[in-house]
């Protein structure tokens, strides 16, 4: 049913700012997940809209406890008790997904596209693989100790074989692998799950990224691998369904500097080769200004700022933006000290939140009308695409109207003003 | 090979282990309040007659000469004759042990094939009913002496119900297979299984509730962790994450606690085997405590003893199957 990814064809090239003209392959709308938690209701991701067109890498940026990761999870429908994605839309575009779905749930099909939040749970599942897929932030924790890593790529794979065996149900999956199957497979050696067939393409997967001798290293446990090799196999696991759209969180945060490039490059070429997009979510810039075409920048669970990758690093509105600039050092120019923003992300417990700028107490030019109201998502200069959500979109700073602060904070805007 | 290497050298420690038990339990007999002299002669013997007694047991060598003549003695199978019986103390333990075995492999057999669904399903359907009452019964199966258990299970199910035998053995497990197997009849297996069933409950209901306290903890633990969420990512049906992946890895610490339990279910089915008269080392080692049939005494607490190292050796051979993290050195 999904592997024949028909609207992916005649879609253009999308790079850049001629992305607008296509349709993306990935509308988030007004995507809210929250937790509910003892201390009272944490909306990690409020209201978050963003598209994601054929062939691009889009990417997150933002701080630890942003909601960058709770997003892509939300993305695929992973996110656990005490969690719930509470409201938004997430439309994928797939013709025969939408065709299949046209009958039954006619409120989740609109033209090619299907809302995968309100289709049913079998199918949002069987969506994991050969529509979306995730690259964790730590390999070491995210493979199963016990299990060869061969083993756990050719499972991905035969899940998928599996899949196109029976297109037209949904519940292939689990149909003829009940525990009662599970079990006379484990206890025979003679009967397997996972076909050698599936096998073969693991390996086949572990020499696509680059890892060498891959029959052998099949064979091998996670523990057996470094880290670098063994994100490598994770990229291959996450293949293995052949996504339309690749979610990387935090790709190479675990990793030591050299690994990373090495990982971004894989990535890169990947993604060219397969013809994939590619959600990047990341805390560093310079990963985005490598990789990506387009970003978007997280702050508490919101989209402050976005637009293409000029947009954001040249001509930056909202001073959060600003703030992460300044605080990456920059190689041609190591002598200023670096800035970072004080202080830290707001809890995000929707009792404390209120009705004004999540990043007002923080910002070297807060004004008194960032705490009136929460600021609209506006136009700004740039490209087209270039929005933010920040009132200096609108007018310029006015020192004379800004927050009263502490000592370090009137200084802090003195040299940003600089 | 790696394995067998493994094995050697835990066999080797083994060895020494079990040399330490066999001097411990050698040592106890002289710290000890009570003479063998006085349980073997009559109450009217002459000092000559109690000199003759103490000489034939060695006990007016010195120490150091009972100790190795002892264990010279254990080389040999040989654990000296019974104070009471005047048999050979070794044929009368070995004589016992096919009913203990019998009832710990039973025991935990009942309990692995409980405890281990029972928590996956108190743990997948965590604060529904189910897992409510699992947790519940686990708590009760902790908290029940299982002396208490036992004679319990006696009163309503042997003597109320007569379902099952109030005490004894039956045929044990051997003669009604083989019964099954040459006559074609199932009348010994079923008398077997009215046998053992009570004592194997009353000893496998602790086991039980423990594991599946493990079982459920383990799980709780696994489905929470990253790779989890990994392999939901793949689009894996939840059947395989539950028992391909987070099962295996539960099971890890579950294979050591079994290794452990069945080690003490070997030792110290005393109460039980006494509640219900099972014919086993339990029994055995508390006529000869209150014999003071020293021979028989040491003799069951050495055989207790091989078997608990035996059982570890074993376990940890498992255990290194079931995680690849663990190398064999």
């Amino acid at each position: 049913m999904l592997e024949d990814r028909a609207g992916s064809e005649d879609a253009p090239d999308g790079s850049g700012a001629d992305t607008t003209t296509a349709d993306p392959i990935l509308e988030v709308r007004n995507l809210s997940t929250q937790f509910f938690t003892a201390e009272g209701q944490v909306n990690a991701v409020e209201s978050v809209s963003f598209d994601v067109y054929d062939g691009e890498i889009f990417g997150i940026v933002g701080e630890s406890g942003s909601g960058k990761s709770v997003t892509a999870l939300s993305i695929l429908d992973l996110v656990e008790s005490p969690g719930r994605v509470t409201a938004g839309e997430i439309w994928y575009r797939n013709p025969d997904l939408a065709d299949d779905m046209r009958d039954s749930h006619p409120e989740a099909v609109e033209g090619e596209y299907v809302d995968t939040r309100r289709v049913p749970t079998g199918v949002r599942r069987s969506l994991r693989g050969p529509t979306f897929s995730m690259i964790f932030q730590d390999p070491m924790s995210s493979f199963n100790p016990s299990i060869t890593v061969g083993e756990q790529l050719a499972e991905a794979i035969e899940v998928q074989r599996r899949a196109r065996a029976n297109p037209r149900s949904t519940r292939s999956r689990t149909q003829g692998y009940g525990l009662g199957r599970f079990l006379t497979d484990s206890l025979l050696p003679s009967r397997s799950y996972v076909s050698a067939e599936s096998r073969e393409r693991a390996t086949g997967l572990l020499d696509q990224v680059g890892i060498p001798d891959s029959a052998e290293r099949a064979a091998e446990y996670p523990n057996q691998f470094s880290g670098g090799m063994l994100q490598r196999a994770m990229v291959a696991q996450a293949l293995a369904g052949e996504p339309d759209v690749l979610i990387a969180d935090e790709p190479t945060t675990a990793l030591d500097v050299t690994i990373q490039a090495q990982i971004l490059d894989l990535l890169a070429d990947l993604q060219d080769e397969e013809d994939m997009s590619v959600i990047m979510i990341t805390h560093d810039l310079g990963v985005i200004a490598r990789m990506c075409d387009r970003v978007g920048v997280m702050y508490a669970g919101e989209i402050a700022e976005r637009g293409s990758l000029t947009d954001v690093f040249d001509r930056p509105v909202h001073p959060y933006t600003e703030g992460l600039l300044e605080s990456i050092p920059d190689p041609d120019d190591p002598a200023p000290r670096l800035q970072p923003i004080e202080g830290n992300v707001p809890s995000l417990i929707d009792s404390e939140m209120g009705n004004r700028c999540y990043f007002a107490d923080r910002c070297p030019k807060a004004m008194d009308e960032c705490v009136a109201e929460k600021p609209a998502e506006v136009d700004t200069a740039g490209s087209a695409e270039h929005r933010v959500r920040c009132v200096l979109a609108e007018r310029e700073y006015d020192p004379t109207r800004a927050l009263s602060g502490t000592e370090e904070d009137r200084e802090r805007e003195a040299s940003a003003d600089d | 090979m790696a394995l067998g290497r493994f094995v050697l050298k835990r066999a080797l420690q083994g060895i020494v282990v079990v040399w330490g038990v066999v001097t411990v339990v050698f040592g106890l007999r002289f710290i000890t309040p009570g003479n063998p002299i006085s349980v073997i002669a009559p109450l009217d013997a002459s000092p000559e007659t109690r000199q003759a007694i103490a000489r034939e047991l060695g006990l007016n060598d010195p120490l150091y000469v009972q100790y190795l003549d002892y264990l010279l003695g254990l080389l040999q199978g040989d654990m000296g004759y019974s104070y009471i019986s005047n048999t050979q103390a070794s044929a009368q333990v070995f004589a016992r042990l096919p009913a203990t075995l019998e009832l710990a492999v039973v025991a935990t057999i009942v309990a692995v094939v409980i405890s281990i669904p029972l928590g996956v399903l108190s743990a997948t359907r965590r604060n529904e009913p189910a897992d409510y009452g699992a947790t519940l019964f686990s708590l009760a199966g902790i908290s029940t002496p299982n002396f208490w258990l036992g004679i319990m299970l006696v009163l309503v199910f042997a003597v109320q119900l007569e379902i099952f035998k109030t005490s004894g053995r039956g045929p044990g497990f051997v003669s009604a297979l083989s019964m099954l197997v040459t006559q074609g009849s199932a009348a010994g297996l079923l008398s077997w299984l009215s046998y053992i069933t009570l004592p194997a409950l009353a000893l496998g209901t602790y086991f039980t509730a423990l594991i599946t306290r493990l079982t459920r903890s383990g799980m709780l633990d696994e489905l929470g962790s990253a790779y989890v969420k990994a392999v939901r990512a793949k689009g894996l049906p939840e059947t395989l994450v539950r028992y391909k992946h987070a099962l295996r890895n539960t099971l890890v610490p579950v294979i050591t606690v079994l290794g452990l339990q069945l080690g003490t279910l070997i030792g110290g089915a005393v109460i039980t085997e006494a509640v219900f008269d099972w014919p086993g080392l339990g029994t055995l080692v508390i006529t000869s405590i209150t014999a003071r049939d020293w021979p028989i005494l040491q003799g069951s607490l050495v055989v207790i003893g091989v078997g608990f190292v035996l059982i570890n050796i074993a376990v940890d051979t498992l255990y290194a199957y079931v995680n690849p993290q663990v190398v064999y050195e």
